[in-house]
């Protein structure tokens, strides 16, 4: 099977016929055995009896004559070549059935008295035979006793004909029965298989956009995939539309400074006034596109996502962040449980933390406190996440923290010094439908950033 | 100081190179990352720029690289990657700090001054050595309050020494962080700077904050007060 696999339908159907076909051929095998050995005893059991009626039906002269009975127990004794043969010896006398006529047997034998043989296959000229031989002795008169042998040969011809009628009649009916079967099986097969086919026919309907996602119900053992795949496809419906946006943002965000740039060229300023306007503008454009670009890059899907320890990519980011603000001296704390995971990409909590932290240690005096608490509420849901960013800078005003966190404000549009970064974490965020809380640290007296993250069945 | 420039782009390497000698700084520069690791294994560096995405070896080999054999100047990356896991990335291969493409050259001078500073053991931007104060951000002296005039030159000798001061100084040690490759090492340029130094930090001759030690090189003399 290599480079294509078989389709379900191909594997059931190959699997199903080979065990249907083991199972006829060793049934027809064992049917065919035991009627093989049925007709051999039979024969034996005719051929014995035969003997008997010889031995009994012949009647034995005082002179020694030998009379055969007057009628055969079988009429095939008396038509020549029939297959069937019978002999008789008693001392000198022979007698030889009708049907042996001008046929060399292995009548010769001569038996001792109360002996008894079933022989065969023999192979002489009159073809295979099964020879029934007996000895006995009868007393003529008191003193004398002639000893006689009668013996019994079919050939195996009637036989053989009877085996393979049995055998064509046999396989006939068990050949019918496969078939029937395969049949009733591929039936079967394309029933239960249905659901699926379905499946894929709807998967290409939404995939062809005539479909918005997989309707209808599906059996038990499908619903978890169908659901799942429908969760993909939102998920995948959503990334479109906030790509679009986000496009749409970056185009419509990139016109404005374009706008200055144009009329600051046509404007007739002298050639510094033109290069600050510009230098201004550069700016704004650099701040927008990395805004934007941060903000596509962020998954906020947590549909699939593999649960992420924070302590490891909280502990890397504060190492840089300690490399990058050596020169400050900054005491950052840990209260991080160990096992706090954030549901999501791993960029996406880099970005978070990072943003949060990065923050945090640029308006910090000499402090930064980083504390990750993971609230179990119910033993199957995922715990709930708090994580606050402390540090004992200035701290933000009450009356600032509305226009900080204004909805709808584009990142080149926010508060000065808490730029981007805090419109990235704000996004990201609400991608993971989370909240985010500005207040003022209770322990070190600055700005406290409070992310909070619902349970997640 | 002598700053070794990693950048394929070659008119940000050239402006940013041309700028740099304008401040004073000496500058090798490379185009590609093995161009780099060879420099960087031949000269004595202070500060390494070094971009993330270079031909022939990526900006974080060849900072892996440089530190696994032992160099320890700080190195500043430079990225057009802005997401915290190619910082992360970045600064875990061994770099000390990073700026993100595109930038500004002030905030970029900024960050080596803090780089070289911190190399050396200072915490503060401004370099004080008793009365003497170097501001390593304005790149102006004062000698007991009072602003000394110095020439670009003149400055670069007196940082480079204040940075190591109590730490005797080889001339080639001087001259190699301080002059382009190309530099004619045998004349006494040197030896007049250091004079002309002597004489504006210390016209009356009472401080003596650089000490020759014969045959070997200077010191700055003055213990620092931090």
């Amino acid at each position: 099977m290599a480079g294509r696999t078989l389709s379900l339908q191909a594997r059931q159907l190959l699997a199903a016929s080979l065990g249907l076909v083991a199972f006829l051929g060793l049934t027809g095998y064992a049917l065919d055995q035991a009627f093989v050995e049925v007709a051999g005893n039979t024969m034996r059991q005719r051929l014995q009896n035969y003997a008997w009626a010889y031995m009994r039906g012949t009647e034995l002269l005082r002179n020694g004559d030998i009379i055969p009975p007057e009628n055969p127990p079988d009429a095939r004794l008396s038509s020549v070549g029939s297959g069937l043969y019978a002999a008789i010896l008693a001392d000198d006398f022979r007698w030889e059935s009708e049907s042996a006529l001008g046929r060399e047997l292995p009548f010769d034998e001569a038996l001792k008295p109360g002996e008894d043989r079933y022989e065969g296959p023999i192979e002489t000229s009159a073809g295979t035979l099964y020879r029934q031989s007996m000895g006995m002795a009868w007393e003529v008169s008191d003193i004398k006793a002639v000893n006689v042998t009668v013996h019994v040969a079919e050939t195996t011809a009637s036989m053989d004909r009877q085996v393979s009628a049995f055998r064509r009649a046999l396989w006939a009916y068990l050949g019918a029965a496969g078939a029937l079967l395969l049949a009733l099986q591929t039936l079967v097969l394309r029933w239960s298989l249905a659901p699926l086919r379905r499946v894929v026919g709807e998967m290409e309907k939404v995939t062809a956009g005539e479909g918005e996602r997989l309707s209808g119900s599906y059996p038990q053992e499908l619903t978890l995939l169908t659901d799942s795949l429908n969760a993909l496809i939102d998920v995948g419906r959503e990334q479109i539309a906030r790509n679009r946006n986000i496009l749409g943002d970056l185009a419509h965000s990139l016109k404005t400074p374009l706008a200055v740039v144009r009329s600051e060229l046509d404007s007739g300023h002298s050639q510094a006034d033109i290069r600050a306007a510009v230098e201004d503008q550069v700016a704004r454009m650099n701040q927008i596109v990395a805004y934007q670009l941060s903000r596509a890059a962020a998954s906020g899907h947590q549909t699939f996502a593999a649960p992420l320890p924070i302590r490891p990519c909280a502990e890397e980011i504060v190492q840089s962040l300690e490399k990058v603000y050596a020169g400050k001296n900054i005491l950052c704390e840990f209260e991080v449980d160990d096992h706090a995971c954030f549901y999501g990409e791993r960029g996406d909590l880099m970005e978070l933390l990072g943003n949060l932290l990065e923050n945090a240690f640029k308006w910090a005096r000499h402090r930064v406190l980083l504390t990750v608490r993971a609230m179990t509420i119910a033993p199957q849901r995922r715990a709930a996440i708090l994580i606050t960013v402390e540090d004992d800078g200035p701290g933000i005003a009450p009356e600032d923290v509305e226009r900080l966190l204004q909805r709808g404000v584009r990142g080149d549009e926010r508060v000065h010094g808490h730029g981007i970064g805090l419109a990235i974490v704000q996004d990201l965020v609400k991608a993971y439908r989370g909240e985010l809380a500005v207040e003022r640290s209770a322990e070190l007296g600055g700005a406290s950033f409070v992310v909070r993250f619902a349970p997640v069945v | 100081m002598r700053i070794l420039l990693v950048e394929d782009e070659a008119p940000l390497r050239e402006t940013l190179a041309a700028r740099l000698k304008r401040e004073g700084y000496a500058v090798d520069a490379a185009s590609d990352g093995e161009e780099g690791i060879y420099l960087g294994r031949e000269v004595p560096f202070d500060v390494g720029i070094i971009d993330l995405g270079l031909p022939r070896m990526s900006g974080m080999d060849l900072v892996r690289l440089l530190r696994s054999e032992g160099k320890k100047f700080p190195i500043l990356i430079l990225t057009a990657r802005s997401s915290w896991q190619d910082k992360v990335e970045g600064l875990k291969s061994g770099a000390d700090d990073y700026l993100v493409k595109p930038f500004h050259v002030e905030e970029l001078l900024a960050r080596l001054n803090a780089l070289l500073r911190r190399a050396a053991g200072w915490s503060k931007p401004t370099l004080d050595c008793g009365p003497i104060t170097l501001d390593l951000a304005a790149q102006t002296v004062t000698v007991e309050g009072v602003s000394v005039d110095l020439t670009s030159y003149e400055y670069k000798v007196l940082e480079y020494l204040m940075l190591h001061a109590g730490e005797l100084v080889s001339k080639a040690d001087l001259t190699e962080h301080i002059y382009q490759q190309d530099f004619d090492r045998d004349s006494n340029v040197l030896e007049v700077f250091i004079g002309r130094l002597r004489k504006k930090l210390d016209p009356e001759g009472t401080l003596k904050p650089i000490e020759t030690v014969r045959g070997r090189g200077y010191r700055f003399a003055i213990p620092r007060t931090e």
